[in-house]
């Protein structure tokens, strides 16, 4: 082999073992499950495995349990993170600044992180059970609600639940990461701002806000992608119920897969939310790459 | 312009006090800088004036106005920071316009102002440019500039060329020096350096451990320091201290050997131990026979001259010459201390006592 060959091919066999292990682990998973949407995969089926194509995606757009399920993701997602990152920011604001006791406050606000989806899904299916559960009655109280029933049996308002269940479970990560953010800047660039003659409110919108915008994208993108895959709570409070009304797509995707044990069809929505993701994900980095260049 | 006027200011952290009785009046024009030690409290004192802390007691007053409750934003002070605190995520020229808008300045006028001071300060092809583009040196003038478009009452510096090489901090030393003549505007200026203190202030007010030790003009400190801290901080080489003994007749004896005669003063015991204060610089070569003799320690040559280290016995000192005489280490030479040079402190509470 002559000299000039090895010395070209030389990086590829530093970097062969961690690629191999990159695609055994990843790509292999990853084409197979892609592959399952354009078969026709029922486990209790032993006919079934032929190609078909693109059927299961013909099959999707007239099927009204994945537009609903895709409506519900929507909102699930927007209205969650919204609230999550909302509260979230107020935490940190609020632990930002010293105050007796700010140690214990800190440790206990991050504790919903600690406990498991699993968990709190169930925890808050009990609070919405008017029989041992106050916040239907609470609801009531407040006129929320005609009568202290579970929302959760109420196909127009069960999605509510797990929604509230999830911005208690996710306002931590926010609060966390947005603090660490806060704490990052100089404070005597707010000090400077003070002099400039900025109140607390100009400092917060022409300092606070420009400063954490790069926190603010990252964590935005990444809860979103996150939430909208993240069906342990659906799948623990409603089952996706009552008559499919709060399933979302991860949630169908489960759903399908391991109650009917149509990996097929599963497959093929879950390829549709794997696009949907990545096309999200693409134009948030477009967006912050046109906003970094510009500012 | 603005008189700022602090009467019996004190600050605790509490931890102890931090700032105890401070008693100030700077007057307007004037550029006084706060010289001290790190942790003396000269820093504490500008962010009281500027109201970025709150006092413990006392008063503090601009133009008259007592500001003790007034919010930073409206005491229409501008300041300099260490770090320079730049907002990273504008422009020179945001920057520089972002007190000006928040006045709510007409943009041609706002434009005039900082086109300006960026003229005046070299930044006008910067203006387009971030922070993190700029040099330190350029950094520094950026935050100059920030602070004189607003033409404010008065300038707060909190040691702002600490961070710069010290080529760049005798430029900038020049530079601020040569805009207050332009401005005329008051100016409290924080150091730990004693060249900057001497070289840009009309008058030093000389802190430490949170009391004001003294107030004057550089020269004045220089030449009559009120105690051995002042006496010590101005200086380089600093000023020699040695034990001595003081007859009555007048003669300083260090080490058993008569140094200097000074007028005999009153009310001081007769041989009482005082700290004898001697400038280097005002000290003489001579010959060891019409002289004390002293021996050589080390020579440092800095350029202009030669730092001697002397020993006296079993005390040493420093002697500064232009004197071109070969000198070696361990060889005798003789020590002539001129009438006048002597300060003589109290050793025991280190306030001057002739």
């Amino acid at each position: 082999m002559s000299r000039a060959l090895a010395l070209r091919l030389e990086p590829y066999f530093y970097t062969a073992p961690s690629l191999l292990l990159i695609a055994a682990i990843m790509l292999v998973p990853l084409v197979t499950g892609l592959s399952y949407a354009f078969h026709d995969l029922i486990l209790l089926d032993p006919l079934s495995g032929d190609f078909v194509g693109l059927d299961h995606f013909r099959e999707m757009l007239n099927d009204d349990g994945f537009w609903t399920a895709l409506r519900n993701t929507v909102v699930w997602t927007a209205v969650s993170v919204a609230l999550q990152f909302g509260f979230g920011l107020i935490l940190a604001l609020l632990l930002d600044r010293p105050f007796p006791g700010r140690g214990l406050v800190q440790a206990l606000v991050f504790l919903p992180w600690a406990v498991p989806g699993f968990l709190s899904g169930l925890t808050w299916a009990w609070l919405f059970n008017p029989v041992i559960g106050p916040l239907p009655h609470w609801l009531h109280g407040l006129g929320l609600l005609a009568t202290p029933e579970n929302i959760l049996s109420d196909p127009h308002l069960a999605l509510w639940g797990p929604i509230a269940a999830n911005v208690w479970w996710g306002i931590p990560f926010f609060a966390i990461t947005l603090l660490a953010a806060l704490q990052s800047i100089p404070k005597d660039i707010y000090e400077a701002a003070a002099m400039d003659g900025a109140g607390p409110l100009l400092r917060f919108r022409r300092v606070t806000l420009p400063l954490l915008a790069p926190t603010i994208a990252i964590t935005v993108m990444l809860r979103t992608v996150w939430v909208a895959n993240f069906a342990e709570l659906i799948v623990v409070m409603t089952k996706g119920g009552p008559a499919d009304a709060t399933q979302i797509l991860s949630s169908y995707i489960f759903t399908l897969a391991f109650q009917r044990l149509d990996f097929g069809y599963a497959s093929a929505v879950a390829a549709v939310l794997l696009l949907l993701l990545l096309a999200y994900a693409a134009a948030v980095m477009v967006l912050r790459h046109v906003m970094t260049e510009r500012a | 312009m603005a008189t700022i006027t602090l009467s019996n200011v004190s600050k605790d952290y509490g931890g102890g006090p931090v700032l105890r009785g401070i008693d100030l009046e700077i007057r307007e024009g004037e550029f006084v800088a706060l010289m001290g030690p790190s942790g003396c409290g000269k820093s504490t004192l500008l962010r009281l004036i500027a109201g970025l802390e709150e006092p413990g007691g006392g008063q503090i007053r601009i133009d008259g106005r007592l500001v003790n409750d007034v919010a930073p934003k409206d005491r229409d002070l501008a300041m300099v920071f260490q770090s320079y605190a730049l907002y990273p995520h504008m422009t020179v020229r945001e920057n520089m316009s972002f007190a000006l808008k928040q006045r709510r300045l007409p943009q041609a006028e706002i434009t005039r102002a900082v086109e300006g001071a960026a003229a005046k300060l070299g930044l006008t092809a910067l203006l387009e440019r971030k922070p993190k583009a700029l040099s330190g040196g350029q950094r520094q003038r950026v935050a100059m500039g920030r602070a004189i478009v607003r033409n404010p009452k008065a300038f707060l510096f909190d040691e702002p060329l600490s961070n710069l090489d010290a080529r760049l901090r005798e430029q900038m030393r020049y530079e601020i020096r040569k805009l207050h003549r332009e401005l005329g505007a008051t100016s409290v200026y924080v150091t730990h350096d004693q060249v900057e203190a001497m070289t840009m202030a009309d008058r030093i007010v000389a802190l430490n451990d949170g009391a004001i030790q003294q107030v004057g003009s550089p020269q004045d400190l220089y030449d009559n320091p009120a105690n051995l801290f002042v006496a010590g901080f101005l200086g380089s080489p600093p000023m020699n201290f040695l034990d001595a003994t003081l007859a009555q007749d007048g003669a300083l004896v260090v080490e058993g050997q008569t140094l200097a005669r000074v007028p005999p003063p009153a009310g001081l015991a007769s041989d009482a131990a005082v700290t004898l204060g001697l400038r280097p610089e005002r000290l003489a070569l001579t010959t060891p026979t019409n002289s004390v003799p002293t021996r050589v320690d080390m020579v440092e040559p800095t350029g202009t001259g030669r730092v001697v280290h002397l020993a006296l016995g079993a005390q040493r000192l420093k002697l500064f010459t232009m004197d071109t005489r070969p000198l070696a280490p361990g060889e005798t030479v003789g020590l002539s201390v001129p009438p006048g040079a002597p300060l003589l402190f109290d050793p025991g509470s280190g306030t001057r006592v002739a």
